[in-house]
């Protein structure tokens, strides 16, 4: 026989106060299976365009960590690193760099 | 009991790169040529890490240059237990929080300090039909607004959501706790989230 207890309904402020941990606990996969919550998902426009939103700022931001996102930094920084160096004995650590670009 | 350093969430997004295992092994030897080689590698990933953290320009290529200088003394230390990139991010992510630790910036508490003022904080959304984002933010729009959150938000932001830091690590790393890491994340999807949305109607605005 199929459960008829009724589903506990929360309102905006109870859902959007759950939400740091619910998005936390949903490692990436959707935010949650339980009742309560997709009850409110599914009548709220609010809350679900939220949700929405925060889940592909979240899609995006990973994106980002494609090389391809990469800056290069200028050519001072190498520059500087080698003048920094040019003081240091090679037996601190990796050796003194020469003076080529390593672009 | 064997214990790691290695942080597998990163491990995974850190394969190893063409030529790097070659290029370490000739560094520690004191090959300066295999340190340009190393430089060459990870200097976009060092100093985007460092711009995302920072939002600055000149202070992020401060930082890449002392994160490598940090690097040339320490090259001896590391031992292989994670992935080379994981380890040099990792001391860069360091290297960037004692800076700003430095600078003033107190992470111990960042509810009671680094938390924006009342017009940073990001606005409650109850039962108001805001227009949802359009689905097609472009890298470059999120770059911006990423660089113009409330400095707390942006570390964590850029650390979890970029960078692929658990919670309980930032927390380690921020000294804060993690329910903190986690309020502070929420708290700046929804800042960006404002963020994007302003810029989306202006650019809708320039068109029409």
């Amino acid at each position: 026989m199929p459960d008829s207890t009724p589903i506990r309904t929360i309102d905006c402020a109870e859902f959007q106060e759950q939400l740091p941990e619910l998005f936390a606990n949903s490692k990436g996969g959707r935010l949650s299976d339980d009742p309560v919550y997709a009850q409110h998902l599914s009548t709220c426009p609010t809350c679900s365009a939220l949700v929405r939103d925060l889940e592909y700022i979240a899609e995006q931001a990973r994106m980002l960590l494609d090389p391809g996102s990469d800056i290069d930094p200028s050519e001072d920084v190498w520059n500087n690193i080698q003048t920094a160096l040019a003081g240091t004995n090679g037996d601190e650590g990796g050796g003194k760099p020469n003076g080529h670009s390593p672009h | 009991m064997t214990q790691t350093n290695a942080t597998p969430g990163m491990f995974k997004r850190n394969p190893p790169i063409a030529g790097e295992a070659d290029a370490l092994e000739r560094a520690k030897n004191g090959d300066p040529d295999a340190f340009a080689k190393l430089y060459a590698l990870h200097k976009r990933r060092v100093y985007t890490l460092c711009l995302r953290m920072l939002g600055n320009v000149s202070e992020a290529e401060d930082m890449t240059q002392e994160a490598f200088l940090h690097l040339f003394r320490k090259l001896g230390s590391f031992r292989g237990e994670s992935a080379f990139s994981t380890w040099l991010h990792r001391l860069t992510v360091n290297l960037v929080l004692m800076h700003l630790r430095k600078k003033g910036l107190q992470l111990v508490s960042l509810e009671e300090t680094i938390n924006p003022s009342e017009e940073d904080a990001p606005k409650r959304d109850f039962g108001t039909a805001d227009p949802q984002l359009s689905g097609s933010v472009d890298r470059v729009a999120l770059e911006r607004a990423i660089a113009t959150l409330p400095p707390g938000y942006r570390l964590v932001f850029v650390l979890h959501d970029i960078e692929g830091y658990e919670h309980n690590e930032i927390a380690a790393m921020l000294e804060c706790s993690t329910g903190n890491s986690k309020s502070q994340l929420h708290k700046a999807r929804l800042k960006l989230r404002e963020l994007l949305k302003q810029s989306e109607m202006a650019t809708r605005q320039e068109v029409a």
